[in-house]
């Protein structure tokens, strides 16, 4: 546990937690490639994965919030790690070339919401949403889509 | 496998009979307490309309008991009751589950497809006397 | 002897989509397969065919109905679906069930446990071709859909698990017959793993077919028996010990090889670890508590806060992330991570250097969460014909 608090404290803003008791670490997104990579070398590839990648429209903070899911095998204890980024403009890094295993989550948030990875080659928007609706260039997930 | 095993199972499987069950001509064997086909029970529904809105599948729609039957619940001041369509009906039983006065009486039975739309109108006025 | 011509010979790579029909999980898949004569170089996946925008419609109706639209998420999964969301909502209530519901819970998801497993066993068997092993493991197979009718009321579709314990209890006449039909299970299953362990048509056919590292697991996001079949020791029943796991002992079963056979032979031990927990289960029954909650009085507006919850399906972990914000009764977020979606779709490295067979036998073994196959279509692109072929035919290898 030692480890994990230094590497995850070195780049978090604060702390917060999601029942059931599990560590939620909100960082800049700018940061989110380092913290990856930071996590590569001090575990190693083989003790963790990302379990899964959610996005939450926020309309009323005009804001939209991205968690990262880590389950790391060896303590059997997942970790959050949550950035913020802005709602008219959604934008941040794709981890896809650290972590290949970020494409199915990438995909769907970006086919949903209408959050852009940059530099994720595969992103497309037919992944998920019927064809009708990608004419009408609506993503169905966001509050105000009609949907 | 060697030889005599294989005749072993052979001649077990050519006296055994098969396993499958003819459908229509034989029935399944289906549990007493299956989850099939419900319908309320008009002497005790006092038409509160609960099942309606908590059903799952919006398959419940509260209907006025037609004229000519009686038996009817006294506290049923509106005259409706529950009309199940049983091809939107997932089963799931929260009606019956959620029913303040206990009225659903459940079965097992598990076949309703036919020529035409099956609802639950004639089993719940079956529990009402016909007058006139 | 001298070179009289030179001969220039096109390099064909011929695109073989395996259609949106026949393969994976909660959505018809189209894999779109470039095979170099025998080999495949290179796998893209497309999905979409089946998107029902389940997480839309969890935000337009109440967190109680949406348990049962929850549960009709997948059929083979039902009840760890259904637990799981349950387990999310009682996390933000702060709620407890019972000892003895917890008991039942996990009764209900281990029985489903092996049904599953013997259902996707019984479909690799037929993609190999061997059909009277598939008639064989299903016909053993109704033996657990009893004993699930017998518990829960339906065969398929739980429907069982509520907030705050289960929907029906159990008396003594009903644990004497799911006991018994389960003690008539045990030795058909190890009769099945020894099939798969010395028969030489299924060892050919799965040694060395589709090897993965350990590190490609976990880069890759696999989870599951895929995963601990390479060796990843990854298990939400013994890490999170969510129900009652935290009582009943049991064992996580790992492989080492890693291959297609390594990941069947995984799912029979998860399968006879099953029918030993479920059995100490019914001997270990507690008996205080009431495990049926007044469905009558449910809560209807949910304290604010998010609650993430994860569970060990047969297919991998399932996790559920719900977010209320504590003013109306539905939900402001639903988010559902199965299995097979990362499983499925992150694994299209794995079908490279592999000939045409070989693909059927590597989406198999993975799980997907669909067990019926369709249809191929090969287009050939030097003649420019197209024709149909059946699964069987291109599992054998004539193509």
């Amino acid at each position: 546990m030692s480890t994990k608090a230094e590497i995850f404290s070195k780049l978090a803003i604060r702390t917060e937690a999601v029942k059931p008791k599990r560590m939620v670490f909100v960082i800049r997104p700018e940061d989110l490639r380092k913290v990856f990579e930071e996590l590569i070398k001090a575990f190693g590839p083989e003790s963790f994965y990302l379990s899964t990648i959610v996005g939450v429209d926020l309309p009323a903070e005009n804001r939209m919030r991205l968690d990262y899911y880590i389950h790391l095998v060896p303590e059997g204890e997942t970790v959050v790690i949550r950035t913020f980024i802005d709602r008219s403009n959604p934008v941040i890094d794709s981890i896809i070339d650290i972590i290949p295993g970020a494409l199915a989550g990438e995909s769907e948030t970006f086919d949903l919401l209408g959050i852009v990875f940059k530099g994720n080659p595969y992103l497309k928007r037919g992944f998920f949403v019927p064809v009708d609706l990608v004419q009408k260039g609506i993503h169905p997930l966001r509050k105000d889509s009609g949907v | 496998m060697t030889r005599p095993k294989l005749i072993e199972l052979v001649l077990k499987n050519l006296f055994s009979k098969p396993a499958t069950v003819q459908f229509p001509y034989q029935k399944t064997d289906v549990e007493p307490d299956y989850r099939g086909v419900q319908y309320a029970d008009l002497t005790k529904c006092i038409g509160c309309s609960l099942c309606a809105i908590e059903c799952p599948a919006d398959a419940i729609k509260m209907i006025k008991i037609p004229s000519g039957y009686e038996g009817v619940n006294k506290l049923n001041k509106n005259m409706i009751y529950p009309l199940i369509d049983y091809g939107k009906c997932v089963y799931c039983y929260r009606c019956v589950k959620v029913c303040p006065v206990n009225a659903f009486i459940t079965t097992n039975k598990y076949d309703i497809a036919g020529p035409s739309k099956p609802t639950s109108e004639e089993l719940s006025l079956s529990t009402l006397k016909k007058v006139g | 002897m001298a070179i009289t011509k030179i001969v220039e010979v096109p390099l064909v790579i011929a695109e073989i989509p395996i259609g949106p029909q026949h393969p994976a999980l909660h959505e018809p898949l189209l894999l779109k397969v470039y095979a170099d004569g025998e080999e495949v170089v290179k796998v893209e996946v497309n999905t979409g065919y089946n998107h029902r925008g389940i997480e839309k419609l969890c935000e337009k109706n109440t967190y109680i109905k949406d348990l049962f639209i929850i549960g009709r998420v997948c059929g083979i999964c039902n009840a760890v679906h259904t637990d799981c969301y349950v387990r999310a909502l009682e996390y933000l209530l702060g709620l407890e069930p019972s000892p003895r519901a917890k008991y039942l819970r996990v009764l209900t998801m281990e029985l489903e446990r092996i049904h599953s497993h013997m259902l996707v066993n019984a479909t690799m068997a037929e993609v190999i071709g061997f059909d009277s092993l598939f008639m064989q493991i299903m016909l053993d197979r109704e033996k657990a859909m009893k004993a699930k009718e017998i518990l829960t009321g339906n065969r398929v579709m739980a429907d069982y698990i509520i907030v705050g314990g289960v929907r029906r209890d159990i008396d003594d006449a009903k644990k004497e017959k799911i006991k018994d039909l389960l003690l008539k299970l045990r030795p058909r299953v190890e009769y099945y793993k020894k099939v798969f362990e010395e028969d030489e048509t299924i060892v050919k056919r799965l040694v060395d077919v589709g090897r993965l590292k350990p590190v490609d697991v976990t880069l890759h996001s696999l989870v599951g028996p895929v995963a601990r079949a390479s060796g990843v020791r990854t298990d939400a029943r013994a890490e999170d010990k969510y129900d009652a796991y935290s009582e009943i002992p049991f064992n996580v079963v790992t492989r080492k090889e890693g291959d297609s056979w390594a990941r069947m032979m995984v799912r029979w031990d998860e399968v006879l670890e099953s029918i030993n927990i479920s059995l100490y289960i019914l001997d270990h029954l507690p008996s205080d508590g009431n495990a049926v909650p007044d469905e009558k009085r449910l809560p209807r507006i949910f304290p604010a806060g998010d609650s993430y919850a994860r569970v060990e399906a047969p297919r991998g972990e399932l996790t559920y992330y719900v977010m209320s914000d504590g003013r109306s009764t539905n939900p402001y977020r639903v988010k559902i991570r199965t299995p097979s979606f990362n499983n499925i779709i992150n694994s299209a490295f794995m079908y490279i250097g592999h000939s045409l067979a070989d693909v059927p036998v590597i989406l198999t073994s993975l799980d997907p969460c669909i067990s019926c196959m369709e249809r191929v279509t090969v287009v050939d692109l030097k003649n420019n014909t197209r024709y149909r072929v059946t699964v069987r035919e291109l599992a054998s290898g004539k193509v």
